[in-house]
């Protein structure tokens, strides 16, 4: 037990071990508590509490696994043998299986309380699982009954400090004998989105300790099973205190950083909003390029391999693959499968966090998007999202692909994004004439005044270069410059910089 | 006829070893544990055990030893049976005349037993 400052002792915690998990149960399970998990067959019940065993026993404790169900040992362990977590080393000394199945059926409720007591004092146990525990609710003549062995049990395990994991199918009853006595309740379920399914944790109950409440995601690989906490529950206080600061980062575009007066400001969240193929993840390939140990870059993107980003910045005489080689410059390409919302958020934070990076280039948005199975939190997320990446220091920009190439409406992905950005830069395509051009214009800049004016830009193998204002004629921001009416009789001025 | 205990606490591996041994001629005395095993042990001949390691109340290694110490049982011939390594099951006790990892096929459990027996 921990001591803490009133002389009242606080309960030892027994962490799981697994990713994720202990920061949702704030540190773990309570030594001595008892706790249901459940979930429908194939939700993952088995794989986590064997895990929880495995890390249990490798960081020197001891557990024993009793199975109320005819399912077989050896089996169980031939599934669990290619999971990285899997160390055959620790069985038998540190880590136990025995059914108990036999038992329950020839001597009920009382024989198995006494295999469960005899087998945490004779395997010394300090975590012990109980995988079946609709069984023993079967084989009892009543809920009292039930009722009485749960509670045996209880000040069994409490007695002995032995925390107690009681998985079970989830056909019990939503508000049943057990659920009032044990310590805390775990969901577990896999459901279906569409075409998609997806595992989350809902953590229905948790005495004497906080928690992060809500559904949240987790994942089960050859590595063992591995939570996402949920971004808006995990950061709904940033993970640090944010520091408002008046200096800026440049862009690395002379004529974008002017239009900025001298950058963005630092640690904040730029949108970069346009039409694919005008020039979003060039532009941020120059903010990486001027990434630099004191300013550490990451690319965080989806939809274009690294190998395929650092040709196309040789391409413009960026130097990009110079400072990846320096180790200024990171690159984590996320596949376009199938991605777990949180799962994407925790990775970029760790990596932000590791590197203490400075210079976050993100894309895109649509990634994110296209990853979230609930539309209905989106907003939320990158709010919580934005605001631990502050916090962190990084300086983010975000690509935000709309669909129309050309046209008067520019449609954002989702209602209040807006809101949540510090700072939006337009890059659209105007027809001209007969010909496409590129235009970039800043519409907000935070706490910063800027250059409000429509400005013409080039893609050169130099990299990006910013013109002059369109001058000479109006309607560039619908896509469709055109001549004034009172000059449309007269010649027709010059084409800047073309 | 010969008789064999096979003490394993899954009904499953049981069954499947009894039903193996018994189309080959043997009679079979199955029991739940370890103390169970050693209850069956001393109600009458047993020419051969056929244990699992890991067990409730009375595990395999318990079982194996304390045959060793009775004069009665010691020289009845052991295969111990595991889901998990030798070695692992060897440095907690290391009487056994044979040893089988789970899973294994009927055959060679039957060829064990038969080269135990001869």
């Amino acid at each position: 037990m921990t001591q803490v400052d009133d002389g009242v002792p606080a309960l030892a915690r027994l962490p799981s071990g697994i990713a994720g998990l202990d920061d949702i149960l704030r540190g773990g399970f309570l030594e001595g508590g008892v706790y249901i998990i459940q979930g429908s067959p194939g939700a993952g019940k088995t794989v986590l509490a064997n895990e929880i065993c495995f890390r249990h026993a490798a960081g020197g404790g001891r557990a024993a696994y009793v199975t109320l169900l005819a399912e077989m040992h050896t089996r169980l362990l031939q599934h669990l043998r290619p999971m990285a977590f899997f160390d055959e080393s620790v069985i038998p000394d540190s880590l136990y299986y025995v059914s108990a199945f036999h038992t329950l059926e020839g001597d009920g409720l009382k024989g198995l309380l006494d295999v469960l007591r005899r087998e945490i004092k004779g395997q010394r146990a300090n975590l012990l699982v109980v995988d079946g525990l609709v069984a023993a609710q079967e084989s009892a003549p009543s809920d009292r009954d039930f009722k009485k062995f749960i509670h045996e049990l209880q000040a069994h395990a409490s007695a002995s400090g032995c925390t107690v994991l009681l998985l079970t199918s989830g056909l019990l009853r939503a508000v049943s004998a057990e659920h009032t006595m044990v310590d805390g309740v775990l969901e577990l379920e896999d459901q279906l989105f569409e075409f998609r399914t997806e595992r989350s944790l809902l953590v229905r109950k948790f005495r004497g300790s906080g928690f992060l409440r809500g559904r949240h995601s987790f994942r089960i690989t050859d590595e063992g099973v591995k939570f996402f906490p949920r971004v808006e529950a995990l950061f709904a206080s940033t993970s640090r205190p944010q520091v408002l600061r008046n200096d800026k980062i440049a862009v690395g575009i002379a004529g974008i950083d002017k239009m900025l007066l001298g950058g963005l400001p630092a640690a904040t969240t730029t949108g970069l909003i346009g039409a694919s193929g005008v020039g979003k993840t060039t532009i941020g390939l120059h903010f990486l390029s001027a990434s630099s140990a004191a300013e550490p870059g990451l690319m965080f993107g989806f939809f274009e391999t690294p190998e395929r980003l650092c040709l196309k910045a040789r391409h413009q005489d960026l130097h990009v693959t110079s400072a990846i080689e320096r180790g200024d410059v990171e690159m984590l390409w996320q596949p376009q499968r199938e991605n777990v919302l949180d799962e994407l958020a925790h990775r970029l934070i760790g990596a932000v966090r590791r590197r203490k990076v400075k210079r976050l280039f993100i894309d895109g948005l649509g990634g994110f998007l296209e990853s979230a199975t609930s539309p209905q939190r989106v907003s939320r997320f990158f709010s919580c999202l934005t605001n631990e990446l502050r916090a962190l220091g990084a300086t983010s920009i975000f690509t935000m692909e709309v669909p129309e190439i050309v046209g008067p409406v520019v449609k954002v992905p989702f209602t209040g994004l807006s809101a949540l950005l510090e700072n939006l830069i337009f890059l659209r395509f105007v027809e001209r004439g007969s010909s496409l051009h590129r235009a970039v214009s800043v519409h907000k800049v935070r706490d910063s005044g800027h250059d409000p004016c429509l400005r013409e830009f080039f893609i050169t193998d130099r990299g990006v270069h910013v013109g002059e204002v369109f001058s000479g004629v109006e309607g560039v921001s619908t896509g469709v410059a055109r001549e004034p009416a009172s000059a449309a009789a007269g010649p027709h001025p010059p084409t800047p910089g073309v | 006829m010969q008789t064999i205990l096979v003490v394993d606490d899954e009904l499953g591996a049981i069954e499947v070893v009894a039903t193996a041994l018994e189309d080959e001629g043997y009679r079979v005395l199955s029991a739940a544990n370890g103390r169970h095993g050693l209850e069956k042990l001393a109600e009458g001949q047993v020419d051969l055990a056929v244990i699992d390691f890991m067990m409730p109340l009375m595990d395999g290694a318990a079982l194996g030893r304390a045959m060793k110490e009775d004069p009665a049982l010691r020289n009845i011939p052991i295969i111990m049976m595991s889901a998990v390594g030798e070695s692992l099951i060897r440095e907690r006790f290391s009487g056994y005349t044979a040893f089988l990892r789970k899973p294994f096929r009927i055959s060679a459990l039957i060829d064990t037993v038969r080269r135990v027996l001869t």
